[in-house]
């Protein structure tokens, strides 16, 4: 046996340095968050479990800050739609209105586009890791209970049958980017609103094009 | 074991040339430490048998107690994706750390607050230790003892495969 201390004294200092941006943001109130552009780079981010991101974390700032946008569409009030390609949600509100939010979407290789239905909500879901994951991190617990720490998030909201969600993030600053398994992450905070505006059994459009 | 005892023994050392007579490293003296200590048993500690540790366990973990109960049965149902312990080549169990992919032969420690961890072979708590919370042959629980791991893992719950 050894004593082992500086080989994971990065990656220590790294979370530490998370945890203490989040509570600094916290402690802002507001907290806000700036997202980058979807034309920077891809990020090579992974989820981490028990980086902390509470409700209050939203994206304040920027083209993914919440905001009402004029929105043509013939659906319904209530129905999702959802741009990979701008990292856009969109909620129609009606006359040709819809409340946009900023989003992570899959990154290459993991777009898809259909239409789903809001087949089950959730508040603090659970998590379960994927084994590749645990192949990469196999310290990582198998099951996590739903929690701040949880890479969900404060909310999701489940995609049909699929194994996709849309769901909070306990890494804010990846909205905007192209850094999930095909899964649709909003901040805490903006999770937590669409939650509340979004029904079980609404329908939801994903697309990959970008609408002109 | 030799490496552990060379620096065991070069910090036991140490630590009579500099006065201080409160380190057990368990292995080295069977028994409590000399009376000398100003301040008696502060870090000192017994290594453990690892044997209750060895075997394969489905992992879980949770923040708020309301979910220890679903957590251990999550925890069961990990089997198919099993944590396997397996004893190390110095008597101690191989493990991993938080945040360090790469395993580690740790101990079973008895702290001298009465609490057993499990960690390196360092003086309890270490803060890459983990408090040892229950340890039945069927159920362990654990917590990190560093605040900020234990926040970003939550308490974990092994159950016996």
């Amino acid at each position: 046996m050894r004593q082992h201390g500086t080989a994971i004294a990065g990656r220590r200092c790294k979370a530490r340095l998370a945890l203490g941006a989040a509570f600094l943001l916290a402690l802002l109130g507001a907290a806000p968050v700036r997202a980058t552009s979807p034309d920077a780079i891809t990020m090579d981010v992974g989820d981490e479990p028990g980086r902390i991101s509470t409700e209050e974390v939203r994206i304040e700032e920027g083209p993914y800050a919440r905001q009402l946008v004029f929105f043509r569409s013939s659906d319904a009030p209530g129905t999702v739609v959802i741009s990979t390609a701008d990292r856009f949600l969109y909620v129609v509100l009606g006359g040709g209105r819809a409340l946009r939010y900023g989003i992570g979407v899959g990154r290459e290789g993991f777009q898809w586009s259909g239409l789903v239905k809001i087949s089950r909500k959730a508040e603090w879901p659970d998590w379960t890791p994927p084994p590749e994951m645990i192949e990469r991190q196999p310290y990582l617990p198998r099951f996590m209970a739903g929690g701040p720490g949880n890479p969900m998030g404060a909310r999701a909201m489940y995609l049909g049958s699929t194994v996709y969600r849309i769901h909070g993030t306990n890494q804010p600053e990846t909205i905007g980017q192209a850094v999930s398994s095909g899964c649709f992450r909003l901040a805490n905070g903006d999770v937590i609103d669409l939650y509340a505006r979004v029904d079980v059994g609404a329908k939801v459009i994903i697309r990959q094009a970008a609408q002109l | 074991m030799s490496r552990a005892l060379n620096s065991a023994a070069a910090l036991a050392l140490a630590c009579a040339l500099a006065g201080c007579s409160s380190v057990d490293f368990g292995f080295l003296s069977p028994g409590p430490t000399p009376e000398s200590s100003p301040t008696p048993a502060l870090a000192a500690f017994k290594i453990l048998p690892p044997d209750p540790l060895i075997g394969k366990w489905g992992v879980a973990s949770y923040r708020d107690a309301k979910d220890r109960a679903r957590t251990e049965k999550m925890a069961r149902a990990q089997c198919k994706n099993a944590y396997v312990i397996a004893k190390g080549p110095t008597d101690g169990a191989m493990m991993h750390v938080a945040d360090d992919a790469t395993p580690h032969e740790l101990a079973l420690k008895k702290g001298a607050d009465g609490k057993t961890y499990l960690g390196f072979n360092a003086p309890p708590p270490d803060p890459q230790d983990r408090e040892v919370v229950e340890l039945t042959p069927k159920l362990m629980v654990m917590k990190y003892v560093d605040p900020d791991t234990n926040d970003r893992y939550g308490t974990l719950v092994y159950a016996r495969c």
